[in-house]
């Protein structure tokens, strides 16, 4: 009972330093004025690009040429006397396109390479394909049908729907990544900026390090959990706007929000969390300067194995989705992410799961004991075989 | 057995402790009793801090046995609400308000929330901070700092407070402002322990000291009996009217040390129960002394003596 009473305070208090509403909410303003100004922003370079771009042909081009471009482009023309003219007149403003065409072959002078060029490039491939195609007697409907795939419908009995259930799972990858990422931040001021301001010794007198640890680990994962819910629900709603944007129906937003996988992904997100939290304590204990240590690239382990259980969309039946999904370190998304897209019997979800709460219980217990063994070397920052050798000692 | 001596609180018995190859504290032992102010004492790196440690269960001893006995039962590691903590590496969190961060500490050591905010602001208040309490510990002073940690070290009113060099970055102001707490929560009932290299402020306060060196014990007991026992001797301070020969001091009867203090002053400390008027006598023999005092040796000076002959 003391324990839990006094790790509720810890996790409360971790909780409590570093989960500031205004600066969240001053994130979820920043986020959507961002979304908005990209939006229109992107808009308005969308429109930039809208107007037709120069183009310049001489006076004897092919009729059939300068009427197809003209769909796409302004088309000028000049004498092809003017060539030497018009290209001293591009060098000196920096501006301007010439197609030259014959035999066979297109020629473009232009001041520099750009997007622009490649766009022409694909309206004149477009071009040369429909020339090509008159010249053989083929119609363009005839070249799409040769050209397009074999007509099979698909009817499976199992995973139906499952394209939209992957998207949710790779949503709740992506909102692990940050909740793990958030963690990372905030786990490393908490051990280090403690070791530098020198409290951990106070604190350690008072209570264990195994209370202490698990205060730490717990109230910074609800920092990281309260964030992903946050921005889950901020997720949705952007979501359901963009639907009334594109003329559909608010509520197409259900057909990704399959509560099956949504009650299976969050305690497997819960106990991953904690885990990578375990984890990322456990490392922070060790280090003493975070500006100065090698072992600070270390805090970016977790992004990795959770990029890694990507890999189960590819192919969530072969050897290695099915270890991802076992494997305590990938399984928290994996195992979520397989059950989406293949069948999985409900004994490997419990045993996957059983296998990542021993794990988290198995990381918190060494996080406790190398804070207390770190703790014991003060001056240059210890190595692993040092924490090892202390951790025997007692 | 604690219960031999039912006002003993802490029962240390030969307790050792080593770093790799390092032997930190090597087989050390002592009793704290209710209500006392027991002094460890020792130079940097004796080996003070390793004990407290050892003592709070922050590390464990690798033999010897500790007795705690706050609350009428035996325990090898003390209630964490009947102990209170200075360490010698201060710290507290710098960017907090001073209450928030006092609160916390003592509700971790069990007392109540709002036991703990109405206690911490009377400490305040006492201490003249209570107008800064809602600010961020790092805009104080470093003084004041020092007060805030001292206050978090009590606030929760323990039965036993270790206090690892309580007087260490204080100017002679406030060591004595420190000296009169610690003096006030010990009449309060508090039994101190505590940690610290400035002999002069712990004559002050202790009753009973431990000196430690390299490790090992070099005294235990009380205050009074480390005058009896090494207290005994002379002390003469000489000023000189020019620079002095080292070797016309060292003839003199009875002389155990010279130490030049300054070109034109030195000290020469006599053997125990060599006689004052004697020194004296001889001394006028000496020509261009020009100055002399005599004094009883003070804890420092008994200390470096016991290192020396150790």
């Amino acid at each position: 009972m003391k324990y839990l009473k006094q790790v509720v305070i810890v996790t409360r208090w971790e909780f409590g330093r570093f989960f500031k509403p205004k600066n969240e909410a001053l994130g979820i303003v920043i986020m959507i004025v961002a979304s908005v100004a990209f939006y229109f922003g992107g808009k308005y370079a969308f429109s930039e690009t809208d107007k037709k771009l120069e183009i310049t042909v001489y006076n004897d081009t092919d009729v059939k040429l300068t009427e197809f471009m003209s769909t796409s482009y302004a088309v000028k023309t000049m004498p092809k006397e003017d060539k030497r003219k018009f290209i001293e007149h591009m060098k000196k403003e920096g501006d301007g396109v010439l197609l030259e065409s014959g035999s066979g072959n297109f020629v473009v002078y232009a001041y520099k390479n750009t997007g622009n060029i490649k766009k022409l490039k694909a309206h004149l491939t477009e071009y040369h394909k429909q020339t090509e195609m008159q010249k053989i007697g083929i119609s363009t409907d005839e070249l799409t049908a040769i050209l397009s795939p074999a007509p099979v419908i698909e009817s499976f009995v199992y995973t139906n729907n499952s394209s939209k259930r992957v998207v949710l799972s790779y949503f709740f990858a992506g909102l692990m990544i940050m909740a793990v990422f958030l963690s990372f931040a905030y786990q490393f001021t908490a051990i280090t900026g403690e070791k530098q301001l020198k409290i951990t010794e106070q604190i350690v007198s008072a209570i264990s390090p195994q209370i202490w640890m698990d205060g730490k680990i717990f109230g910074i994962s609800l920092i990281g959990i309260t964030s992903m819910l946050t921005y889950a629900i901020m997720s949705i709603l952007g979501a359901m706007l963009i639907f009334q944007f594109t003329n559909l129906p608010a509520s197409s937003i259900l057909d990704y929000i399959y509560l099956p996988s949504i009650l299976l992904y969050l305690p497997f997100a819960l106990v991953g969390i904690l885990i990578w939290n375990a984890i990322l304590a456990a490392i922070a204990s060790i280090i003493t300067d975070p500006n100065n240590s090698g072992k600070s690239a270390l805090m970016m382990l977790p992004v990795l194995f959770v990029l890694a259980s990507f890999l189960v969309i590819r192919d969530p039946d072969s050897s290695l989705s099915i270890f991802l999904s076992w494997f305590p370190l990938t399984s928290a998304t994996s195992m979520p992410m397989r059950w989406a897209i293949t069948e999985v019997g409900y004994w490997q979800l419990a045993g996957s799961f059983i296998l990542l709460l021993l794990t988290f219980y198995f990381f918190r217990k060494l996080a406790a004991k190398i804070f207390r063994v770190s703790i014991l070397i003060t001056g240059k920052e210890p190595t692993f075989s040092e924490v090892y050798k202390l951790s025997k000692h007692k | 057995m604690i219960d031999q001596m039912q006002n003993t609180v802490l029962k240390v018995d030969l307790i050792s402790k080593g770093f790799l190859n390092i032997k930190a504290v090597n087989n050390i032992s002592f009793a704290i009793e209710q209500g006392d102010i027991y002094a460890f004492l020792g130079p940097n790196g004796a080996g003070k801090t390793t004990t407290l440690r050892m003592l709070l269960d922050i590390i464990k001893p690798d033999s010897g046995n500790i007795e705690w006995n706050l609350n009428g039962k035996q325990n090898r590691v003390p209630d964490a609400a009947h102990i209170g903590y200075l360490p010698e590496e201060r710290g507290l969190y710098l960017d907090i308000p001073i209450l928030n961060s006092l609160v916390y500490l003592a509700t971790i050591r069990g007392m109540e929330k709002a036991d703990a905010k109405k206690t911490a602001l009377m400490w305040l208040e006492r201490l003249g901070l209570a107008d800064r309490a809602k600010e961020k510990l790092q805009v104080l002073s470093k003084g004041n700092q020092q007060k805030i940690q001292f206050i978090a070290s009590i606030l929760h009113k323990p039965k036993f407070a270790i206090l690892d060099e309580p007087f260490s970055g204080l100017d002679p102001i406030n060591q004595e402002i420190f000296i009169d707490f610690i003096k006030e929560i010990n009449n309060q009932g508090t039994t101190i322990l505590l940690s610290a290299h400035q002999m002069s402020l712990v004559e002050k306060l202790a009753n009973k000291i431990f000196l430690i060196n390299n490790g090992s014990e070099v005294y235990n007991g009380s205050l009074s009996g480390i005058y009896q026992m090494f207290g005994e001797k002379i002390i003469i301070e000489l000023q000189l009217e020019s620079p002095f020969n080292e070797t016309t001091f060292r003839n003199l009867n009875d002389v155990e040390s010279v130490n030049g203090i300054d070109d034109l002053r030195v000290k020469i400390t006599f053997r125990q129960k060599a006689d004052l008027k004697n020194v004296l006598h001889d001394l006028t023999k000496i020509e261009g002394i020009c100055d002399i005092t005599s004094h009883k040796p003070d804890l420092h000076e008994i200390f470096l003596q016991l290192i020396k002959n150790q």
